[in-house]
């Protein structure tokens, strides 16, 4: 107890001492895993979300549409209910199909007429306002939302204004704009509406196309592609009119609204852990020395090695424990928007499953353990007087990279010489760099592809919700992405200027103005960023490549490369502040320092 | 106005460490003329303001107040672009930890002055090379500091001190971590360079040094509180040899 608690305290002492870093820390992790956490959510969170409305609406197992709504249709859908599978039924309905219009947007929408109760099998569940009555009509939740339309309001369906009496959802059609089931697949996008169904006549007489959909429970509900097999020959022999739509389709078909996110962000989360791991590196290399005279003063008072690998490890560890769980929070909070963007289904986050916390919590530990264990081991091997001397690591000699940088001005010269000092971090800030802007050129070709819109032919008057999802979440990936890369852009300068700030004095004192210091802290972080900024083009093209069905429209060449070469700019401004201050370090005291 | 014609001249200087009733006053009231040519040792007790009175001539520090010059210009109101500009013409640094650039060779941290300077890399080099020969590390070009004994890594020190033929050498406790034999090849080197009208400004504790010296000054609680002229300099350096066993 007593060695637990004193290890708590030296870490807490630690956290204390460096605030900043430790908030850098749980930043990165906490983004990395939330990404990881919402990406993972996705997979099977439509079935969820799918399988909970279903249950609150007596949402269906079988729907059979059979065009027009005379006697030779229905009586085939008829036939259905006495099947010995079934245990309810409800219908036929009549469903039409023709265009509404809501605040300048037009749209095709199926309209469904229904009774005043419900049959027992769906039953639309009222999430504002009633149910049908004479005149009036309820639109699908999912809908009412891309129309932007309210309990009150007045929509014109097929020519005729109506009152909209309710909002509701159901498990029979799937999500907005896909309640077009009539058809092989989904047919053109479409809303969907209930009338009442005195008020379809007049669509009857409006010669409009018209459905006959028929809803089952069977006793079964996985055994639906059997019942489909006996039943498919009697009630249309020859295949061509009778459609039919399982529960289980519906649940594929509502879960392509999703397709394009979860790549987005499991990849988005990739990347996020490789800017978190480069950042939590910079900060253990930059810390290396000082851990090294820790471990030498902890030897030196008797410390065993178990014992101080566990006040090492313990910090960062904690921390990242700590961050993923607030990235898991952040995850649970953020996933209700994510999952249901049409909000054609019940909305009601399940939370992140065992698998996704094991996942994220090895991963949060892994990225902390990758990053520390190197230095503990080398902060452990190393001699207590060597480590309290703080002799432990010297960069090496690079004489290529020395002779070159002797042609060059004194910033360039200063810069280049930084980086052969840590070559390593060179390279690191590289990845950094190309981490970033391959999801900078992805959101780019992304938001060039064009966008059919949920509006009447295509019109953009109502938003491409599938492609809007994708859109946010790849500008949620990137956002995240660069607030990552500016913290480890000004982690990594500063880390430089620190371990540079003997060689920096040393320079001053040789007549190197503090310009001059500024600028070369500068130059090396902005080497690396050209050539890091350059690959991430091609990276982020072959990404959206891999992940796009069919043609591909290219943005024009000079964004892609304004963009990655403005990384160079924004490296200068967010390199500039810490560079200046570590330029205007005292010498004296510096050298002061070092000589003790 | 500054009519003294030498390379150091010094009026009034105050340094201030912290406020309150933490405040220690490092150099207080400070007077001094350093001829050029002349070698003048600062000796004094640690924490006397010896190496802060050697910061603030070769403008490392800025003083609390008074003035300094060097060779004729005002230089406690020249701003650090000003300042970094004479260190690189005028002054060179010689401390007791050498501050040797690690990962750079010994001709490399010779040549970087010059570079910094502005001239060419091939000048660079040749000046390094010519130094490095004259303090008898021609063997030693390509070696790192830590390849280096301390009387060598010293001896590197002062040679890119004196990449830029600065007008003064600012010495602080340069052997202060040598050992006899090294501390009598640095002597040599100052001897030689005096020899060559250098002049030089070393701050030592070790007595042995300040009586190789022209002058002699000795501080106590930051002010000077002697000042001797000295004699038969090269008899005092002579006296020294066979010590180095």
């Amino acid at each position: 107890m007593g060695r637990t608690l004193l290890i708590f305290r030296l870490v807490l002492a630690d956290v204390r001492r460096h605030p900043a870093q430790a908030v850098m820390l749980l930043v990165s992790i906490t983004a990395a895993t939330a990404m990881l956490s919402l990406g993972m959510s996705l997979h099977g969170a439509t079935e969820t979300l799918y399988r909970q409305t279903r249950a609150a609406t007596a949402g269906p197992d079988f729907v059979a549409f059979s065009p027009g709504s005379d006697r030779t249709a229905t009586s085939a859908l008829t036939s259905l209910e006495h099947a010995p599978e079934v245990v309810a039924h409800s219908g036929p309905y009549r469903q039409f199909s023709t265009t509404l219009t809501a605040r300048g947007a037009t749209a095709n929408v199926v309209v469904q007429g229904a009774g005043a109760t419900p049959g027992p099998v769906d039953r639309p569940l009222v999430t504002s306002g009633s149910w049908v009555r004479p005149g009036g009509v309820v639109v699908e939740r999912g809908f009412a939302n891309a129309l932007g339309v309210h309990v009150g309001d007045h929509v014109t369906v097929a020519g005729r204004s109506l009152p909209i009496v309710g909002i509701a959802v159901t498990a029979a059609y799937t999500v907005y704009p896909w309640a077009e089931m009539g058809a092989e697949g989904p047919g053109d996008n479409s809303g969907l509406v209930w009338l009442n169904e005195p008020d379809t006549r007049a669509l009857v007489s409006a010669n409009l196309s018209v459905t006959s959909a028929i809803y089952l429970k069977l006793r079964d509900p996985a055994a639906t592609q059997a019942f489909l097999d006996s039943h498919r020959a009697s009630v249309d022999p020859n295949q061509t009119t009778t459609h039919f739509v399982t529960w289980q389709f519906m649940v594929v078909q509502d879960s392509v609204m999703l397709k394009d996110s979860q790549p987005i962000l499991v990849i988005g989360s990739w990347l996020l852990c490789f800017l978190a791991i480069a950042g939590v590196a910079t900060l253990a290399a930059g810390r290396a020395a000082k851990q090294t005279r820790r471990v030498g003063l902890l030897k030196a008072v008797g410390a065993t090695p178990g014992f101080i690998a566990a006040v090492l490890l313990a910090e960062y560890l904690t921390l990242a424990l700590l961050a993923d769980a607030l990235g898991l929070t952040a995850a649970r909070l953020a996933e209700p928007a994510l999952i249901n963007p049409t909000a054609s289904l019940i909305t009601a986050a399940a939370g992140p499953t065992g698998t996704t916390i094991a996942v994220t919590t090895i991963i949060a530990l892994a990225v902390a353990a990758l990053t520390t264990l190197g230095p503990t081991v080398r902060a452990l091997r190393t001699e207590t007087v060597a480590a309290l001397a703080d002799t432990a690591h010297q960069p090496q000699h690079r004489a290529h990279l020395t002779r070159i940088s002797a042609m060059l001005p004194a910033p360039l010269l200063l810069g280049l010489r930084l980086i052969a000092r840590r070559p390593g971090r060179a390279i690191l800030h590289a990845c950094n760099m190309t981490a970033t802007l391959t999801a900078i050129i992805a959101l780019l070709m992304l938001n060039a592809q064009p966008a059919r819109g949920y509006g009447l032919g295509g019109s953009s008057s109502l938003t491409n919700l599938k492609v809007d999802q994708g859109r946010h979440m790849m500008l949620a990936v990137t956002a995240a992405l660069i607030i990552l890369a500016v913290i480890n852009t000004i982690t990594i300068t500063w880390t430089t200027a620190q371990e540079a700030r003997p060689t920096m004095a040393i320079a001053r004192t040789l007549g190197a103005t503090p310009g001059q210091i500024t600028a070369g802290l500068s130059v090396a972080q902005l080497l690396p960023t050209l050539p890091g900024a350059l690959a991430g083009i091609p990276m982020g093209i072959t990404l959206c490549l891999i992940f796009s069905a069919g043609d591909v429209t290219w943005p024009p060449a000079w964004l892609l490369f304004t963009a990655a070469l403005a990384a160079l700019p924004a490296t200068a401004a967010l390199t500039a502040v810490p560079a200046r201050i570590a330029a205007r370090k005292s010498v004296a005291q510096t050298l002061s320092a070092e000589a003790t | 106005m500054n009519e003294f014609g030498g390379v150091v001249r010094v009026r009034g200087l105050f340094k201030e460490h912290g406020q309150g009733q933490g405040l220690v006053r490092a150099v207080d009231g400070v007077d001094l003329e350093v001829p050029a040519g002349q070698m003048l040792a600062v000796m004094g007790p640690s924490g006397c303001g010896k190496s802060t009175l050697l910061h603030l001539l070769g403008g490392l520090e800025r003083p609390s107040d008074g003035q300094v010059w060097l060779a004729g210009q005002r230089i406690d109101t020249v701003n650090e672009r000003g300042l970094a500009r004479l260190r690189r013409r005028s002054v060179g640094f010689v401390f007791q930890a050498f501050h040797l650039i690690e990962e750079l060779s010994a001709a490399e941290n010779v040549e970087l002055p010059v570079l910094l300077a502005g001239r060419s890399a091939r000048a660079a080099r040749r000046r390094a090379a010519f130094l490095l020969e004259r303090f008898g590390l021609a063997d030693r070009t390509r070696h790192l500091p830590w390849q280096l004994s301390g009387g060598q890594r010293q001896r590197v020190a002062i040679a890119r001190a004196m990449a830029n033929e600065p007008l003064v050498l600012l010495a602080d406790e340069p052997t202060g971590n040598l050992d006899t034999a090294a501390t009598l090849d640095v002597l040599r080197i100052f001897a030689d360079l005096r020899a060559a009208g250098q002049t030089l400004v070393v701050v030592t504790h070790d007595e042995r040094v300040a009586a190789t010296a022209d002058r002699l000054v000795t501080m106590r609680d930051g002010m000077f509180v002697d000042d001797t002229q000295l004699a038969g300099r090269t008899g005092r350096l002579d006296g020294l040899i066979g010590l180095e066993d």
